[in-house]
């Protein structure tokens, strides 16, 4: 029970990160090699200010969610201009760069050896209602005039700037909303597993959240719940072939990606007119 | 003051030059035409007034207001919508949702009302859903409003490009090959909706075709553009009867053929 | 110190060039970023540490040096054709947008580091010394010599890639499959049969440089994650250029070299990275590339 508990957790703060990387890549278009870093900022700086400084948890969580707004701010500002090809490169450049950095503040984050004590704090409740509220937000975020402009300049950036969509302060606002997000599933991490090391955060992890929200469908919010729960929570019930798990796990997505290449969600999405749809139909079947 | 006055358009790309100081304007309700010889620069002068390239030199002034150097969307927001000659929908949203995206750009709501279902948000969304349903109704697509763009066939997707662009609430309106590939009863559809259009919200229409029809029939005044220069203008009939376009268009007449 | 640190740079650009040749090869032939050149040269650097186990007796030196490499180089081409079958064929008959191959080429890098892994169990191995002395006085500093032969080498083999691009058929048709792939099916040539090619030569390409990084460094699985040295030089060089590449790619090497010497291999990355930003805010188009404008 512990077991099937600590996997639901551990889904539930990588579906929020991933929503992170669902806004960016998803909504957006842009190919982010670097969101793990946001997540490292925001774990550290929580643990960091709750273990070293005593401050209390609120504020914390706060403060760490607003630095990794700040470090999203940092990154974003000169790459949105950026051309598409370049904005992975500038991304996994600074996902390197904080890890290096981490790395070498040894006396505030414990360096390479990462920091420990960290009090756990997260629970299945914090998750499950954390998931609730940030899958809601998304949700409002995709549904209204930002997620609409982020598909338009997604299909066509030419065309959106000739409609008046200001594309850069879309594409910031956007990964703004993503580095939050993506440092609030950090501090969760953080005040679960009550240790962080800098390694933990490096380029493979955001390509394979990209990954995942390309396996469920780059274009369905519910692809991406979908493919985080099943490339997620499956690797953990697959412990017992532990050597084994990623290479499966790598196998699965290839024939996902070369066989169903819409991802397993496609175009699809659930939502209230999907699901009348689906019910309706049965309910009304001709005899 | 003129609605919009362009002055000195040049671009060049490399060695080419694509417009060669081009000028041209239009009065508000005007329907204004520019046609030319594929290459001679017409979708050029359009991306240069719509800020899609930087201009070398000239000046695009909109009511008296300077709009080179500016950004696209500025441009847009300022009162210039468009259409464009290859299709550009948003694959990625229905119908509907490509028109309400035009009109996003002037939504006001913030993050914090969207987040906490802010009335600010809720209204500003039915305004958009009811105003882009209202032009999807105007091009007569209001069935189509939840397909998706690349489901509709040509002739609809370029009605849609309109209403989009409509969207925009635009006072110089710029289409680019509007009814390029549409068959004569669209064509003629077609010039019936731009002239429904202009009578309604009364803004300028720049024209670029290559369909004499639609030329003739909507245009009050015409500029002909060859190899980025302003070859000939004036209304349908002068430009009709002027030597130097046919000879742009077809060739020069040769005495010693005779069939 | 200069001197030494120069020398240096270049060697190990000289190694990144490597990469970086073969990365944008593919990246012009299929337009998309190949990340599974990673996996490859991690396999491949193994392959050669096997074939330098197995004949450590028979053959010594310079011939042991010669058949690691061979073997590396060989085993990067199969491999690399490998991988094209699985992970990019289909993709190319359904005609997916580079998107879906650059996941694809993660995936497939993600899954051969690991098979690695499983193999190796992440144990550090290393190759024997090649060579008997071990540096060289060379413009009043000490030269390696195993640096030397990596620069030699990787000028040969870039030179031997330039000869095959441009004075072969093959090349020629490697050439017309960077403009458009599915066309060059009209004028008569396999698309099949060249992008494999392209594969394979960048897979040897690949080999040759993961024994270098094995001989640099010691073997591991992770060592395959220097192909991003590769993408960042090509995209400085400018995405699409050969020859901006390899300038991208001996740049990059001098400037981490420095960057280690001055700040130390903790904070290097983090200046390569501001430099690297600065560059592309102020060059986009990187050293040799070219920006195409969109039109409307």
């Amino acid at each position: 029970m512990d077991y099937f508990v600590s996997t639901v957790i551990f889904t539930g703060i990588a579906l929020i990160g991933v929503l992170g990387v669902y806004l960016i890549t998803g909504l957006t278009g842009l190919f982010s090699l670097g969101q793990a870093a946001f997540m490292a900022i925001g774990g550290y700086v929580s643990a960091v200010l709750i273990r070293n400084y005593s401050v209390p948890v609120v504020p914390a969580v706060v403060l760490a969610i607003a630095a990794a707004m700040l470090a999203a701010l940092l990154v974003g500002l000169p790459t949105v201009r950026l051309r598409r090809d370049y904005i992975s490169l500038v991304t996994l450049g600074f996902g390197e760069a904080i890890v290096a950095l981490l790395n070498n503040s040894a006396n505030i984050t414990g360096g390479a050896m990462g920091i420990s004590g960290i009090p756990q704090l997260t629970t299945l409740p914090v998750v499950l209602v954390s998931v609730v509220v940030c899958l809601g937000l998304v949700i409002l975020y995709k549904n209204s005039k930002y997620g609409r402009q982020c598909l338009a300049l997604r299909s066509d950036e030419l065309a959106a700037k000739s409609m008046g969509i200001n594309v850069y302060r879309l594409k910031l606002i956007t990964f703004l909303f993503a580095g939050a997000l993506t440092g609030y599933s950090g501090v969760l991490f953080g005040f679960y597993t009550t240790y962080l090391e800098p390694a933990a955060f490096n380029w493979i992890i955001s390509a394979e959240w990209t990954i995942i929200v390309f396996v469920g469908g780059v274009n369905s919010l519910t692809g991406t719940v979908l493919a985080t729960i099943l490339l997620t929570g499956l690797p953990e019930f697959l412990r017992f072939a532990s050597e084994w798990r990623v290479a499966i796990y790598c196998v699965i997505v290839l024939l996902i990606v070369n066989y169903r290449t819409a991802g397993i969600m496609g175009e699809h999405e659930l939502s209230p007119k999907t699901l009348r749809r689906l019910f309706g139909k049965t309910k009304g079947a001709p005899r | 003051m003129s609605l919009l006055e362009v002055r000195n358009l040049t671009k060049s790309f490399g060695g080419v030059r694509a417009v060669d100081d081009f000028s041209f304007g239009a009065e508000q309700g005007e329907i204004v035409g520019i046609i030319g010889p594929n290459g001679a620069g017409k979708t050029t002068a359009f991306n240069l007034v719509t800020g899609v390239y930087p201009l070398d030199r000239g000046s695009i002034l909109l009511e008296g207001k300077e709009l080179a150097g500016k950004e696209q969307f500025e441009i847009t927001r300022s009162g210039i919508g468009r259409t464009f000659q290859n299709i550009r929908l948003f694959k990625g949203l229905s119908v509907l949702e490509n028109v309400m995206t035009a009109a996003d750009p002037y939504s006001q709501y913030g993050l914090f009302s969207l987040f906490t279902l802010g009335a600010a948000f809720r209204r500003r969304e039915r305004e958009v859903r009811a105003a882009a349903g209202e032009y999807l109704s105007l091009v007569g697509l209001e069935k189509y409003a939840d397909e998706k763009p690349s489901n509709l066939p040509y002739g609809l997707q370029r009605k849609l490009e309109i209403a989009r662009a409509l969207a925009t609430e635009p006072k110089v309106l710029l289409l680019d090959e509007p009814a390029a590939g549409l068959n004569p009863s669209e064509v003629r559809e077609f010039i019936g909706l731009v002239g429904e259009l202009r009578e309604r919200f009364g803004f300028a229409v720049l024209v670029i075709e290559h369909r004499m029809e639609v030329i003739m029939t909507l245009c009050s005044r015409i500029y002909v553009l060859n190899f980025g220069k302003l070859l000939a203008t004036g209304t349908p009939a002068e430009v009709r009867a002027n030597r130097e376009v046919t000879e742009a268009y077809i060739g020069k007449e040769d005495g010693s053929c005779s069939v | 110190m200069l001197v030494q640190n120069i020398l240096n740079g270049i060697s190990l650009g000289s190694v990144y060039a490597l990469i970086a040749v073969g990365f944008a090869l593919i990246f012009n032939v299929l337009k998309f970023s190949n990340f599974s050149q990673g996996g490859v040269m991690t396999v491949t650097a193994y392959a050669g540490y096997v074939a330098s186990r197995y004949l450590s007796d028979r053959l010594d030196s310079l011939a042991l040096f010669a058949a690691v490499l061979a073997a590396a180089a060989l085993s990067g081409a199969v491999i690399a054709a490998a991988v094209e079958r699985l992970a990019f064929r289909r993709l190319r008959r359904t005609k997916s947008e580079p998107v879906y191959y650059f996941i694809s080429s993660i995936t497939m890098g993600i899954l051969l580091e690991n098979l690695v892994t499983i193999y190796a169990s992440s144990n550090f191995y290393s190759y024997p010394r090649f060579f008997t002395t071990s540096a060289v006085p060379l413009f009043g500093v000490n030269v390696a010599v195993t640096d030397m032969m990596m620069f030699a080498l990787s000028i040969a083999s870039l030179l031997a890639l330039l000869f095959i691009l441009h004075r072969t058929k093959i090349g020629l048709g490697i050439r017309a499959a960077c403009f458009d792939v599915n066309t060059v099916q009209l004028m008569g040539m396999n698309p099949d049969f060249l992008v494999t090619t392209a594969l394979m030569i960048s897979g040897a390409l690949g080999g040759v440089s993961g024994v270098f990084l094995g001989m640099n460094y010691t073997l591991y699985p992770q060592l395959g994650q220097m192909v991003v040295k590769g993408f960042v030089a090509s995209v400085l060089g400018g995405l699409g250029s050969i020859h901006g590449a390899v300038i991208g790619a001996v740049l990059l090497g001098v400037l981490e070299i420095f960057f280690i010497s001055w700040v130390g291999a903790g904070w290097a990355p983090v200046f390569v990275f501001i430099v690297m930003l600065a560059f592309l805010l102020v060059r986009p188009r990187g050293i040799a590339g070219i920006i195409v404008q969109e039109k409307a």
